[in-house]
């Protein structure tokens, strides 16, 4: 792992984590919609951000960070499992990660607007999957809930992840350090 | 009208308070040790009797510590409203499970005994001391102590390769930055509020409309975190910080006989908790 953190990755890491952990505490995280689920979150949109931006293993920080967090605010017995709230999270800015970087040769737009889509919907479908199989829902349920919460979640997180990372790239043009290059 | 923008009020976490008391100078390893058996214990307790030993303890320790009892509760406060939805869920679905003891209710699938009375209150209550405990903590110990602790604590992981100092840095700057993003996030929501934005008000089944009212919080919000983060990473850099150094420390703890008795006394109330059969 030694090398693997860097300066850059180490801060944007626990800056994101930051705000995963205040979305969730501020309930600013939370959008009611009318499912089982009882809220669509746009929590783990911090784990995605970071795997576009540095790479799988701030992904994954971010996104245990985050996990940790919904495990010690949940008030739904579903979150009180760290399988379901922890595990899963992990795989987010990974597979966010992998999407953006094989598509972006091709568009910048189109790789973190779908890295974007299909990391939230590898939240979804991770915590729903593991909600079946420790036995807290029904198949039915499950799908219902992916469906209605899913779907809203995944469009939500593609806008915010574009808006956030793309005036991010702007912004590091005239300002990103570079002593961390010639490390 | 302004009060429900008042976002820091509520955020107990990375906010220390000092004064100076026995609490605060204890070492922070012994006090997290502690800290993090203790709520083992009290999580596995079911008595009334022994949660309300906890309760006692942990208004003692705010007591000890010299901090004024309203920081905690204002941890509490916020968590009311999940508290009671969670109770009356567990009195209506628990019943089956956790049946055993006087039978008062039955109807259907509806089944209200004694034990399950208990599971009620007795989860009700816990919560309540894990939010004070873990607030005692963070209030009487800075962040700083705090991450050495668990650098310290983590420190055999080192053998396996796995990288101790920056995960503990990771932890400390997550924890240090949610107290100033909360202050922005609350300077952002008056400026909108200030020019007509509505946030959250608009009826619930409304998920667009919800959505779009978060926008103009949220974006912002991103971009202040990551401009912050690299006005810190040109600080680091510029200070030759390099990750994965071995690095030796400007203090360095050293457990004296009063965190040994406290070590002790945290061991011996623990196992009380958790061995001794409470009659209530």
């Amino acid at each position: 792992m030694k090398g693997s953190l860097s300066v850059r990755n180490i801060v944007i890491a626990g800056v994101l984590g930051a705000v995963a952990i205040l979305l969730g505490v501020t309930r600013l995280g939370y959008i009611p919609v009318p499912t089982a689920a009882g809220n669509a979150t746009i929590m783990h949109i911090p784990a995605i951000i970071g795997g576009i931006m540095q790479g799988p293993v701030v992904g994954a920080i971010v996104g245990i960070i985050f996990g940790v967090s919904s495990f010690l605010n949940a008030t739904v017995p579903l979150f009180k499992d760290p399988l379901v709230a922890i595990l899963p999270r992990l795989f987010i800015g990974v597979i966010a990660w992998l999407v953006y970087v094989g598509i972006r040769r091709k568009s910048e737009y189109l790789a973190i607007g779908t890295a974007a889509f299909l990391g939230t919907l590898t939240n979804t479908v991770l915590v729903l999957t593991m909600a079946v199989v420790r036995g807290y829902m029904g198949a039915e349920v499950a799908w219902t809930v992916a469906i209605t919460s899913g779907i809203p979640e995944a469009i939500v997180g593609t806008i915010v992840t574009l808006a956030v990372v793309l005036a991010w790239k702007q912004i590091g043009k005239g300002k990103k350090s570079k002593i961390s290059e010639d490390l | 009208m302004a009060s429900e923008f008042d976002l820091s009020r509520n955020i107990t976490i990375g906010q220390y308070v000092p004064t100076g008391s026995f609490i605060h100078r204890l070492d922070p390893r012994i006090k997290l040790l502690v800290f993090t058996i203790l709520v083992l214990a009290i999580a596995l307790n079911t008595s009334y009797l022994g949660n309300a030993l906890g309760l006692l303890l942990s208004i003692y320790l705010f007591w000890a510590s010299k901090i004024p009892i309203s920081y905690g509760l204002s941890g509490i406060k916020p968590a009311i409203p999940f508290i009671i939805i969670l109770a009356v869920l567990q009195l209506i679905f628990q019943g089956n499970v956790f049946s055993g003891g006087k039978v008062f209710f039955e109807y259907g699938f509806i089944l209200i005994t004694s034990e399950s009375i208990r599971l009620v209150i007795v989860s009700a209550v816990r919560f309540v001391e894990i939010i004070l405990l873990s607030s005692v903590l963070t209030l009487s110990t800075s962040t700083t102590d705090l991450t050495h602790a668990i650098q310290s604590l983590l420190s055999p992981l080192k053998k396996v390769k796995f990288p101790v100092h920056e995960i503990s840095l990771i932890i400390t700057i997550a924890i240090r930055f949610v107290p100033t993003f909360a202050i922005e996030m609350e300077k952002m929501m008056k400026a909108q509020a200030s020019r007509g934005a509505d946030f959250g008000s608009g009826e619930w089944w409304r998920i667009i409309q919800r959505t779009k009212d978060m926008l103009p919080i949220i974006i912002p919000l991103f971009n202040i975190a990551l401009s912050r983060a690299e006005d810190l990473i040109l600080a680091m850099e510029s200070r030759c910080y390099t990750p994965g150094n071995d690095r030796s420390s400007y203090s360095v703890y050293k457990a004296i006989g009063r965190d040994y008795i406290v070590l002790m006394i945290g061991l011996l109330f623990s196992a009380l908790l958790l061995f001794y059969h409470f009659p209530y």
